[in-house]
């Protein structure tokens, strides 16, 4: 349940932005979480709404895009989608894998008035 | 007036204060263990293992991370070391930050090692870098021994797994080998350890490895 923290984080980073933007609202924020940043959606979203209140994100949005695991394998190069991160390559079996993404925890954008 | 790009990291603020802490850890050759796991699966009873060993002949400071109480503070200080307790109240999990503002008020000239032990948690711990060498993460065989692919995240960014209480092992349906294959399928770099805190078998392999990371990292 690191949501809470996760949610302030992205709150005053939101905000900063804003302000130094001129803006006088937030009404939405885009996110990228990857599948293997331990991030439940809907605690995050509840934390979100909780802590906005009161700021100029009162009526901001989550908008959240899951990104899948994707694994490329060292060996024969393969690169496909893992739904864990338990990583065999799916073509030849070996465990030298690169993780190419799935680990994103960022704001992409936001938009503002 | 529409979009204004960000594209900043969410934890950027952390990293900040871990990075901060990476360079004082550096600059004073102090070589620092983050220990994680779930709660029970015995990080303060390995550092009451390792501890006497390594006070011999290290300076060693243990900054034990809890929701309450100073238990396990107490427990180190028994060994002889010395041990701050950070009280999180009820966030799961230490933050750089809560790093950061102890050991600026601390004398860090004459210390080997920092040992962090962090909160019991398998989860919200990974997130959060804490300017350490190395995270170092404890399964138990009370545990099952797929813990490896339930918490990948915590096993991607660990150096080094421990495997404790195998003294254990005959009463208990736990499959060592499945679940070393289940941690390499998911962090091929990690160094595996098999070890009881009850016994002290394999305790030495560790506090080998664990002095050969110390001594390097003085060598910088």
């Amino acid at each position: 349940m690191h949501e809470a923290s996760i949610a302030e984080n992205i709150l005053e980073i939101a905000i900063d932005t804003a302000l130094k933007n001129g803006a006088k609202k937030i009404v939405s924020i885009n996110l990228q979480i990857g599948k293997l940043s331990a991030i439940d959606n809907s605690a995050l979203v509840t934390a979100f709404d909780v802590i906005k209140e009161g700021t100029i994100a009162n009526e901001a949005v989550l908008n959240i895009e899951n990104i899948p695991i994707i694994g490329k394998c060292n060996e024969c190069g393969d690169e496909s989608e893992y739904e864990e991160l338990y990583f065999k390559c799916k073509r030849c079996g070996s465990f030298d894998m690169s993780l190419i993404s799935g680990e994103e925890l960022s704001i992409k954008d936001i938009e503002v008035e | 007036m529409g979009k204004v790009d960000v594209k900043e990291g969410i934890l950027a603020k952390n990293q900040y204060y871990a990075d901060q802490l990476r360079e004082l850890f550096t600059k004073h050759s102090i070589f620092v263990a983050n220990f994680v796991s779930s709660p029970g699966s015995g990080k303060t009873s390995l550092l009451e293992k390792i501890l006497p060993i390594l006070k011999d002949e290290y300076n060693i400071l243990v900054i034990e991370g809890d929701l309450q109480t100073e238990h396990d503070a107490i427990r180190v200080r028994n060994t002889g070391v010395e041990a701050i307790q950070i009280n999180t109240g009820g966030a799961c999990h230490l933050e750089a930050k809560n790093i950061l503002d102890l050991v600026q008020r601390y004398n860090l000239e004459k210390l080997d090692m920092i040992i962090i032990e962090n909160v019991g948690n398998l989860v919200c711990p990974s997130s959060f870098d804490l300017g350490e060498d190395m995270k170092i993460v404890l399964i138990s065989t009370t545990e099952g021994e797929d813990k490896p692919i339930k918490y990948p995240s915590m096993m991607r960014v660990s150096s080094a797994m421990v495997i404790n209480k195998i003294d254990l092992l005959p009463y208990l349906n736990f499959n060592v080998d499945k679940c070393i294959d289940y941690a390499i399928g998911v962090n091929n770099k990690l160094e595996i350890f098999k070890l009881s805190c009850a016994t002290g078998e394999g305790i030495e392999q560790f506090i080998v490895w664990l002095k050969n990371r110390i001594d390097a990292k003085k060598r910088c």
